[in-house]
This record gives C-alpha cells, structure tokens and sequence, in this order.
C-alpha cells in the first residue's frame, strides 16, 4: 500500500505529513431542507474504488486538498487544491 | 517576584556545534524571521524580488506565504520600514523570537535529512535557493538549501532543542 501523497503544491509526500478530514462533498445550500442536510452531514456511500476526500497538509504548506484516492489500493489519482472549488457532480 | 532569575539567552545557547567531514551543525544567530501572507488575491512576488535583490533573504514557505530571514536582530525602525514596504501586497508578522535556524552542512547532509524526511532532497529537484515545509521525525520544520550542500532548517523555538537532539542523533554516523 502506497503511503505517499502528492500534494500539488509540495510533491509527493508520506501520509504522515497530512490530515485526513472524510468526503468530499457539495455543501447544501443553507434552506436545502433537512433530508438534505442530513444527508451531507451524515450519510457517506462508502464506495469500494474511487473516493474524493479532504486532506489538509498540516505539517507542509497548510493546504487544503481534495485528493481522489482508490479505497481499496490507496493509488492516489488525483489532488488539487480546494480552493480551486468542488465539482459540480458529487452533489 | 519568581524566586528565579528569567535569562534570555538563545534556544540553543547549550548546545555544542560540531563540524565533522561528513556533516556539521551550527545553531545559526537568533537574528529576525517575518513571516509575510500575501493578501487575497494580490502577487507579492516582484516586491518580495525587489527585497532580495537588496540583500535580504527570502523563502517561499506556502502559496502566498513567504519568510524573510537574517542574522542580524531589526531595530523598531528597520522592521517597520520592511513592513511598511510589503504592503499593500502582504502583510508582514515579526517571528524573530518564535522561530529558530539551524545550519547543517556536508556531504552527507541529504543522507541526514532522509532519516526524518520523506521530502526529495536530491540536488536535481531541490535546487539550492528552493525552501519546503516537511516533517523531520515528528517535528514540522521548514527546510531551505542554501548551498549544494547546506540547508537551513527552521522550526518553532519550542522544538529547537528537540529537533537539535534528534538532528545530532541522525548525524553521529556521519560525524566520527
């Protein structure tokens, strides 16, 4: 299992350089409705494959991340900054 | 009144620099450290070259975040000429008496440093002039090749001692 991440800003780094912070989700907007909200808050899917998470780079350049990472083999196929916005499609 | 005396004196006044063939440590003078944070949006970039042309030294620490470092203390007048002058780009914050460098040198220095990080080192893709912030054992440092082989390496005072220890410890087979 892989343990190093690339952080898009400092390279490919060991994972204990990070934290790990779960999904990365769409916020609801704020009268989205409670089903809505529970659900965000709440409700993961847990997929076994691809996963976009938040992870912060604590001990490097204090970025937040959102790093696409396979759950089932760690590969890591993806990381920007969360600055740059979430995607539209993971509502 | 404590019943003890608060002495100032440099984190690292008590420990004993050396300076073997392989690798060498020095506690480099506690001079000033300002952390700049650019503002929203703005480029600092070409004043903060303006500075270094000038003879100060600046490192890149994140996207947006800078540290200019110098062994000589500022007096209240020359830290707020250089804060004055980074504005309106950045804002500047005085870390001269929370920040501490460390000098190592030698051959050996990237053998050294790849006990306690896993940051690329290599002389191809860290070139000297470049700074990064990584982990060494458990202690966040922020590390900058100074020369091919030398690197400066800053961390909070707090951990100055800690780091120092740990930095001894990964040179001794190095520095018979």
């Amino acid at each position: 299992m892989a343990s190093l991440v690339s952080c898009p800003h400092c390279g490919s780094r060991p994972k204990e350089e990070f934290t790990v912070k779960g999904a990365a989700l769409k916020r609801p907007a704020p009268d989205a409705g409670q089903e809505r909200w529970m659900d965000y808050v709440y409700l993961r899917d847990n997929p076994r494959g691809a996963y976009e998470e938040y992870w912060h780079h604590t001990s490097g350049c204090r970025r937040w991340l959102v790093v696409t990472r396979d759950t089932a083999t760690h590969e890591i196929a993806d990381s920007r900054d969360a600055a740059l916005g979430v995607p539209e499609t993971r509502a | 009144m404590s019943k003890y005396r608060l002495i100032h004196r440099p984190a690292l006044s008590d420990k004993q620099p050396f300076n073997a063939s392989g690798i060498g440590l020095t506690a480099l003078p506690e001079g000033h450290v300002i952390h700049v944070l650019a503002e929203q949006g703005a480029d600092p970039s070409a004043m903060l070259k303006g500075l270094a042309e000038q003879g100060h030294s600046v490192r890149y620490a994140a996207p947006g975040q800078w540290y200019i470092v110098g062994d000589e203390p500022l007096a209240d007048d020359a830290l707020a000429a250089l804060l004055t002058r980074l504005t309106p780009h950045a804002e500047g914050v005085d870390q001269s008496h929370g920040r501490v460098r460390i000098l190592a040198r030698g051959p050996m220095v990237e053998r050294v440093l790849a006990k306690g990080s896993g940051t690329d080192l290599a002389l191809s893709a860290f070139v000297v002039g470049r700074s990064t912030t990584t982990l060494i054992g458990h202690i966040a440092a922020h590390i900058t090749r100074v020369e091919d082989h030398a690197f400066e390496i800053m961390v909070l005072r707090g951990f100055a001692e800690s780091l120092w220890d740990d930095l001894a410890q990964m040179s001794a087979e190095f520095a018979a």
